[in-house]
């Protein structure tokens, strides 16, 4: 079955190509196509894993040929379908979770008149994301890369007749393309100092011939793209705008896939970032810096997507952190627990939308849990799970993580990561209150989403529940941390820093307590939270711009923009317009001198002959 | 003969100058006509004074027939400014300055 | 003081003086007196120069043809008609005599230059070339060597002579009842209707 892993990009890709041209045709049958392919995909994945795991350790890792791609004077590069536990785990997070996501998109896109259209793109991203995750070197997964940074872009603008989409789909395509430059030049880099594209050269004995600084170079110029697609500071401000996409298109590519592409593009190129000194130290510090940042913005944050988006940062931000540790293979348990419950957490607030007709702001919903009772449930199971309550999935991914950062000795990096991790609950418990507990604050009836678009949402919350503990228990060392042994090693665990038990301890307490605070200032009515912003407006105006970032970056932009603009203006009136229009005016003038000429006197034609003939009388007289 | 040929060609040649002269500086249409003719008979002066300096007829040959289309030019371009005096009732060059662009 | 020599020196200033004195005419019937004067001196020069057939074609053509038709449309024009003096081109006065006085200095470089001032003719002209007389030497060359340019002028001559008849008839415009024109040649110089 490896031998076939080809298949699995290419369903959704026909899909993708049959929805677009048959769409209409196709009506309703559209969106089940799209999600039958994906299922299919998800169907053939286990089927390649079952392939894999019958195979011994070491040899798990496999490379399918399917073509010459560019074949061109000295440079040379195959379409490679690489079948390995990490192209494998990020597989089947993708196909399952976007399985279950598209199923809930035939629900709640029903009534879009671009029906049929929207699941050829939501088909398309898929065929990407499948590309860049099984991609054998470079190129191929930058082919990928680019593609999904496309989807996102047809997706955010779905809705292309509202300014606002429009505007965020620019701006996310802007802002990744910036990361993407500079991954690009990463390529090249690679290629140059390495001699192939492929991972196994480059990633094998290659990457032990890098020097210091180019290894950095290197590694800093894809963690650039990484820090683009997976919005970690500074490049994230698209992140909260993308919001205004459909909420699938949130849960799939915002939440689930895209944006965790960035970290496995790390993950992947691990060799390359540990030849580096300071690499991972980089990697590190912006893990920790977006997961407070992208926390505290959350908390400050009135529309649910938005927050929702933020705690995605903030979680990913989370998954750098354990990258920098070289903990891969936490983080990769966290980006499957993450796919899990924040998709459930995204859906669910679709289901909220889709009641209140459209309405996203926390301010306007509340005790929502009488009239929307399974959504209630499902999301405090998906906020739950995020906050990190055991036995929950989140449990066990976040509270590894932090731990680990103890453990390895760096007690200021667990301080802060416990305090995100703090922080993280916070957040999530905060919408779930608002949205769900109190007093209601929305005048009209809300209805519950029907079963067709709550039954995918209940496996997702199984998902959100149980994969932790499936693929995490680190007593015996974790399945999934062991699966992932051929590709990310094994982390020796630290033997510094406090026991572990203590730092579990520790940790749940956290969530507990942050989840009471929660309650208490959200819920239980105690607590004057709508007046916050009147009486703290400059808190809350930090806190829900996210400290003013995209204020600054406009600033940033703008200035230096509008100053060149203005330059290029004048250059272009005064020297450009200046010279055509001196140009006229000097036909002008010389046409205005050259009728002169022309007086209509024959005296003074007759005088110009005279001239004429005694110039040349002396020319002949000089000559002889 | 005594006189040197030069002689006569300095007379032609003066004569010659006047009568370019007056073609340029005159504005009724007969006189610059006439300083035409003038600067026509000074040329004709000029190639008879050079027939004798090289001894033999053709100067004087050309000189004729000089002298036979000056004719016939006189005559045609009498008549045209017999029409444009018709036409503007002035005699004066400077009236007939409709090209002027 | 040979004869030609006196000759000369008496008619070359009364040629060259009477030149200038046409140019400073105000009246036209003058300025062609002047002229006339000015082709006598021109035809005696002929003559010292062994040109005698030209020195009466001279006389007959230029002074007593062409120049009794410039004083036929001088009267036909309006005798007492007299041009301003006002230049109303700037600067047109003196450039054009700045101009004929430097073109009367580059052909005195060019003949001393071309001719020589000193050089005198050679004598044997009246019997070497002149042989049997001027009209008969004249016309050994003229009805020979350029006989076919005669033919020519004298086609010229016709030539001339139609096209002056054209010039010079004026278009009648006849007016008949029914409102419509037709023209009539006529060769009178009649008023314009």
């Amino acid at each position: 079955m490896i031998d076939q892993a080809w298949l699995i990009p290419t369903l959704p890709l026909a899909g993708a190509a049959v929805n677009l041209f048959l769409g209409r045709r196709l009506g309703k049958w559209a969106g089940w196509l799209s999600t039958i392919l994906v299922a299919a995909g998800f169907g053939l994945g286990v089927l390649v894993l079952a392939d894999l795991l019958s195979l011994p350790g070491e040899e798990r890792v496999h490379a399918v040929r399917l073509f010459e791609w560019i074949g061109s004077g000295g440079f040379a590069l195959d379409a490679t379908v690489r079948v390995d536990p990490l192209s494998m785990t990020m597989t089947l997070v993708v196909t399952g979770v976007g399985a279950l996501i598209h199923w809930y998109a035939v629900g709640y896109m029903e009534h879009d008149p671009r029906y049929g259209r929207f699941f050829a793109y939501f088909n398309l991203f898929v065929f990407f994301m499948l590309m860049l995750v099984l991609a054998d070197n470079y190129l191929v997964l930058y082919l990928g890369w680019e593609g999904v940074g496309l989807c996102s872009y047809l997706l955010i603008g779905f809705w292309y007749e509202r300014p606002a989409a429009a505007s965020a789909a620019k701006k996310a395509f802007v802002t990744t393309r910036i990361g993407d430059a500079a991954m690009m030049l990463g390529v090249v880099l690679i290629w140059v100092h390495a001699g192939s594209l492929d991972f196994d050269a480059v990633l094998g004995e290659g990457a032990g011939g890098l020097s210091q600084g180019v290894a950095t170079a290197i590694s800093l110029l894809l963690l650039a793209g990484a820090v683009g697609k997976s919005a970690q500071v500074p490049l994230h401000v698209w992140l909260p705008d993308a919001m205004e996409g459909p909420t699938p298109v949130s849960a799939l590519i915002h939440a689930a896939t895209m944006v965790t592409a960035g970290v496995y593009l790390v993950v992947r190129s691990h060799v390359l970032f540990e030849a580096s000194e300071v690499a991972l130290a980089v990697v590190l510090v912006i893990g920790l810096v977006s997961a407070i940042y992208a926390a505290l913005a959350s908390i400050g944050q009135w529309d649910i997507k938005r927050a929702l988006a933020y705690s995605t940062m903030s979680q990913i931000g989370f998954m750098f952190f354990a990258v920098g540790m070289r903990f891969y293979a936490g983080a990769m348990l966290l980006l499957v627990c993450h796919a899990f419950y924040k998709a459930l957490l995204f859906l669910t607030s679709g289901n909220v939308l889709h009641g209140l007709d459209d309405e996203t702001d926390l301010r306007r919903m509340g005790g929502l849990r009488g009239q929307m009772p399974i959504s209630a449930t499902l999301f405090a199971i998906g906020a739950l799970s995020l906050a990190g309550i055991p036995p929950l999935a989140g449990f066990f991914a976040k509270d590894h993580i932090v731990s680990v950062a103890s453990q390895s000795g760096r007690d200021l990096a667990w301080v802060l990561a416990s305090v995100g991790a703090f922080l993280s609950a916070l957040y999530i418990a905060r919408p779930l209150f608002l949205a769900f507990f109190g007093a209601g604050r929305n005048p009209g009836r809300a209805h519950e989403a029907p079963w067709r678009m709550n039954a995918p949402l209940a496996l997702l919350a199984s998902g959100a529940v149980a994969a932790g503990g499936v693929l995490g228990l680190s007593a015996e060392g974790g399945r999934l941390e062991r699966f992932l042994e051929p590709v990310g090693g094994v982390l020796e665990p630290g033997h510094g820093g406090l026991p572990e038990a203590t730092l579990i301890a520790v940790s749940v307490m956290l969530a507990v307590l942050a989840v009471a605070v929660a309650w208490w200032i959200w819920a239980s009515g105690r607590v004057d939270w709508e007046a916050f912003p009147q009486r703290q407006p400059e808190l809350a105006g930090w806190l829900a711009s996210a400290f003013y970032v995209n204020a600054l970056y406009s600033w940033l932009v703008q200035v230096p923009g509008k100053g060149f603009g203005r330059a290029l203006t004048a250059v272009d009136d005064r020297v450009i317009d200046g010279a055509v229009n001196e140009v006229a005016e000097d036909v002008g003038r010389a046409s205005r001198l050259a009728p002169l000429i022309q007086s209509g006197f024959v005296r003074s034609y007759a005088l110009a002959f005279l001239l004429g003939a005694a110039a040349l009388l002396l020319f002949l007289g000089l000559r002889f | 003969m005594r006189t040197p040929i030069s002689y006569f060609l300095i007379v032609s040649a003066m004569l010659f100058a006047i009568g370019t002269v007056g073609v340029l500086v005159r504005k009724n249409a007969l006189i610059i006509f006439m300083s035409v003719e003038l600067q026509l008979n000074a040329v004709n002066l000029a190639l008879v004074s050079f027939s004798r300096m090289h001894g033999n007829l053709d100067g004087q040959v050309l000189a004729f027939f000089s002298m036979v289309v000056a004719a016939a030019e006189v005559v045609v371009g009498l008549a045209i400014i017999v029409n444009v005096y018709r036409r503007r009732q002035s005699a004066s060059v400077d009236d007939v300055s409709v090209l002027r662009g | 003081m040979p004869l030609d020599n006196v000759v000369f020196w008496v008619f070359a200033p009364v040629s060259v003086g009477s030149a200038i004195a046409m140019l400073f005419q105000r009246n036209a019937v003058h300025a062609a007196l002047f002229l006339i004067v000015n082709f006598f001196t021109i035809s005696v020069f002929y003559l010292v120069l062994g040109a005698s057939f030209l020195f009466a074609v001279q006389i007959i053509v230029y002074a007593g043809a062409i120049m009794v038709l410039f004083l036929f449309v001088i009267m036909l024009l309006g005798v007492d008609r007299e041009e301003t003096l006002v230049e109303r081109l700037k600067g047109h006065r003196v450039l054009a005599i700045t101009l004929g006085a430097g073109v009367a200095l580059e052909l005195f470089f060019a003949i001393r230059a071309g001719v020589g001032f000193a050089t005198k003719a050679p004598p044997s002209f009246d019997e070497a070339v002149n042989s049997g007389g001027n009209v008969v030497a004249l016309s050994r060359v003229l009805f020979r060597d350029y006989f076919f340019p005669f033919e020519v002028t004298s086609v010229l001559l016709i030539v001339a002579a139609v096209a002056v008849m054209v010039l010079a008839s004026r278009p009648r415009r006849v007016f008949t009842r029914a409102g419509s024109e037709t023209t009539s040649e006529d060769t009178t110089s009649e008023e314009t209707t």
